[in-house]
């Protein structure tokens, strides 16, 4: 049995921990206040790197890495904080805002110390209205405690956080559209070469980081990289020769809902297998696992043959997946998969920017070629393909057979994969929404394909057992093609 | 566009203290323009939705075109740009509360109500005769933990049943 570790959530259920008072008796501010007497801004920024700390909002890009990025020369620097939680099935960040609003206020005061960032905005998605309320009040009290303002804690440096509220865009959450919305535009995401790092919001360098990857950040400086990096599993790069250490450290805030008893945010090493998490949730509600999401609505699915891969940046991306943003969304045996893919599908035709055409016009084609299959008008039989090859005359031509095909399912394939290429990884759009828009309904579509077909063939909807519903796992790209890395401790 | 053709009967004006508040908005960022997203979240707390006045004048506080001003409002979802309900009721319906369910809310709201679901382009489709509701679909409202759920203005309701939604409309004051 995996033990929940609580690091980020330890104080969180302390009554008015939201106040300073309350978070102040709870070491509140102490991690801050260890940073700027012990430490130099160089020296917490290379910290944050040792401790491996990979960003926690969708990509997993090495924070440390990220800030490396960021010319120190060039003023002002700015910090967005990406509060704009709008994944399907992610929900810590609320917790954090909602409840303990400080020790968000202490990430972003340790991050601009070590960037020497003047102004924080944090862009808390519009339906917050709750947190931004918690955390503006959190924010008030640090200014009237001069942990904000001019002159922070007598070290000479200025530090202001403003709260910036969304308006219900999925596609701000994208750094870039977040940085655009934040300019007062079209949350329309920008071409990348120049990073926000180079030049973010005002064409100034900016460092967008995830509410959770920031208050992970008192803590790495509160109890040293050592202690930090202990929590998780390292890996062996092995694409490097000698092989590379592979950081997946610290805790993540794992959300997990759907059919299991207990749904919630549950704080975990990073690196328990998808069974160990449900367990850990409460067991499934009902009989067996159908299919798991492991990172949001975007993440490829994982099929009941895949439910030992452990839940980590490398091993998921390994697996042909992701961690992204935590939110593992479960389903029993009574789910039919074309409807959940039908589910997801409208909600990326509603959230498409419509700033490139393949994303624009691709993503509501999707949906309405599941719609279809779903109303039971799936097309199959409408067109047939003439089988080439050599007739019986001994000539190449039409040999006569004719092959009956699933047209809407290579449709769906086809369309696609030509908003993202799951195969090789490329899009044709300018920010990732693409590849999150065609990794579930090709991963769906390949894993489940059965489900699909029975839902052509038979006209409705049809649940088949979990046993046939699910591409054998010699079928499957992802299980065939799925790499397990090993531990760094355990190479020889 | 110019500013002068949109014809507009009344003027709209921020009251003393959304004026206070948006004085103090705009010194947050280095360009008007920033403070567009918390000025148009005032006006529609004031209004109750982003009328041509609205615009027109949210225009000329950060000294843009209404055009640019109509281009943000019709991106952001939040944003209306007709007149709803006194209460705007959000019924998430993404795949964690769908599989919790959300569809039994939604019908039960629908028949309780008496009403259709607001589109974006058409909200008083779903807007009650007497005015008091509207009743819209949204993405994920990020609490799939306590799934389902809808929110009701600025509040939300968790773990929904039809017995707690008739508990919830009944509580709402008139």
């Amino acid at each position: 049995m995996v033990q929940e570790r609580q690091i980020l959530y330890e104080h969180l259920d302390v009554p008015n921990i939201n106040t300073f008072d309350v978070f102040r008796q709870h070491e509140g501010y102490t991690r801050f206040e260890k940073a700027i007497a012990e430490y130099q801004p160089e020296e917490i920024a290379q910290m944050v790197w040792d401790a491996g700390l990979k960003g926690r909002g969708g990509a997993g890009f090495s924070t440390g890495e990220k800030w490396s990025f960021v010319p120190r020369d060039i003023e002002p620097r700015y910090l967005c904080c990406n509060a704009d939680e709008s994944e399907p099935g992610t929900f810590s960040n609320r917790y954090v805002l909602e409840k303990n609003p400080h020790l968000l206020i202490e990430g972003i005061l340790i991050c601009c110390y070590a960037m020497g960032i003047e102004t924080t905005y944090v862009y808390i998605r519009g339906e917050f209205t709750l947190g931004k309320k918690m955390l503006d009040a959190a924010i008030k009290e640090a200014y009237e405690q001069s942990y904000l303002g001019e002159n922070v804690r007598d070290t000479g440096q200025t530090i202001n956080i403003y709260t910036h509220p969304g308006a219900g865009a999925y596609i701000c959450g994208e750094e870039t559209g977040l940085i655009e919305s934040l300019e007062g535009k079209r949350g329309q995401p920008r071409n990348k070469p120049p990073f926000p790092a180079v030049q973010g919001v005002f064409m100034k360098p900016t460092v967008v980081q995830n509410v959770e990857t920031l208050c992970n950040l008192p803590f790495i400086v509160g109890n040293g990289v050592e202690w930090y990096t202990q929590m998780g599993p390292t890996y062996a790069d092995t694409r490097k020769d000698p092989p590379e250490p592979d950081r997946n450290t610290g805790t993540k805030l794992y959300c997990i809902s759907g059919d299991v008893n207990e749904p919630g945010v549950y704080e975990l090493e990073l690196g328990l297998t998808c069974t160990e998490l449900i367990e850990v949730a409460g067991g499934l509600r009902g009989e067996e696992v159908k299919a798991v999401i492991p990172g949001g609505s975007s993440a490829p699915i994982l099929t009941h043959y895949e439910l030992d891969t452990r839940l980590d940046f490398t091993s998921l991306t390994l697996a042909k997946s992701m961690l992204g943003s935590g939110g593992i969304i479960v389903m029993n045996e009574t789910r039919n998969i074309v409807d959940c893919l039908l589910n997801i599908m409208k909600f990326y035709a509603h959230e498409s920017c419509g700033q490139c055409t393949p994303c624009r016009w691709g993503t509501p084609w999707v949906r309405d070629i599941v719609q279809r299959i779903a109303d039971g008008e799936g097309r199959q039989t409408t067109i047939t393909r003439p089988k080439f090859g050599i007739t019986e005359s001994g000539r190449w031509g039409d040999t006569g057979e004719t092959e009956e095909i699933y047209e809407d399912l290579d449709l769906l394939e086809n369309v696609a994969n030509n908003i993202a290429n799951v195969d090789t990884m490329t899009w044709n759009t300018i920010c990732v929404f693409g590849i999150a828009v065609s990794w579930p309904a090709v991963s769906y579509m390949r894993k489940f394909r059965p489900e699909f077909e029975a839902a052509i063939r038979e006209g409705k909807l049809v649940t088949l057992p979990i046993a046939e519903a699910t591409v054998p796992p010699e079928e499957n790209y992802a299980y065939q093609q799925r790499f397990i890395p090993k531990e760094f401790a355990d190479l020889e | 566009m110019s500013n002068e053709i949109i014809q507009i009967e009344t003027p709209f004006q921020f009251n003393e203290e959304n004026k206070r508040e948006f004085d103090e908005l705009i010194g947050r960022y280095p360009v008007k323009e920033a403070a567009m997203l918390p000025t148009l979240h005032l006006a529609q707390r004031q209004e109750g939705y982003i009328s041509p006045a609205v615009m027109k004048y949210v225009a000329e506080l950060l000294e843009l075109s209404v055009m640019k001003v109509k281009d943000v409002v019709t991106f952001y979802p939040m944003f209306f740009e007709e007149p709803v309900g006194k209460y705007v009721i959000r019924v998430c319906h993404t795949l964690p509360c769908a599989l919790r369910d959300c569809k039994v809310v939604l019908d039960h709201l629908k028949a309780k109500l008496g009403t259709d679901i607001a589109s974006e382009t058409n909200l008083a489709k779903g807007t009650t005769d007497d005015g008091k509701f509207t009743l819209m679909k949204v993405e994920c409202l990020a609490s799939c933990d306590v799934a389902p759920v809808i929110m009701v203005n600025d509040d939300l309701y968790k773990n929904l049943t039809p017995e707690k939604v008739d508990d919830i409309l009944e509580q709402l004051p008139n």
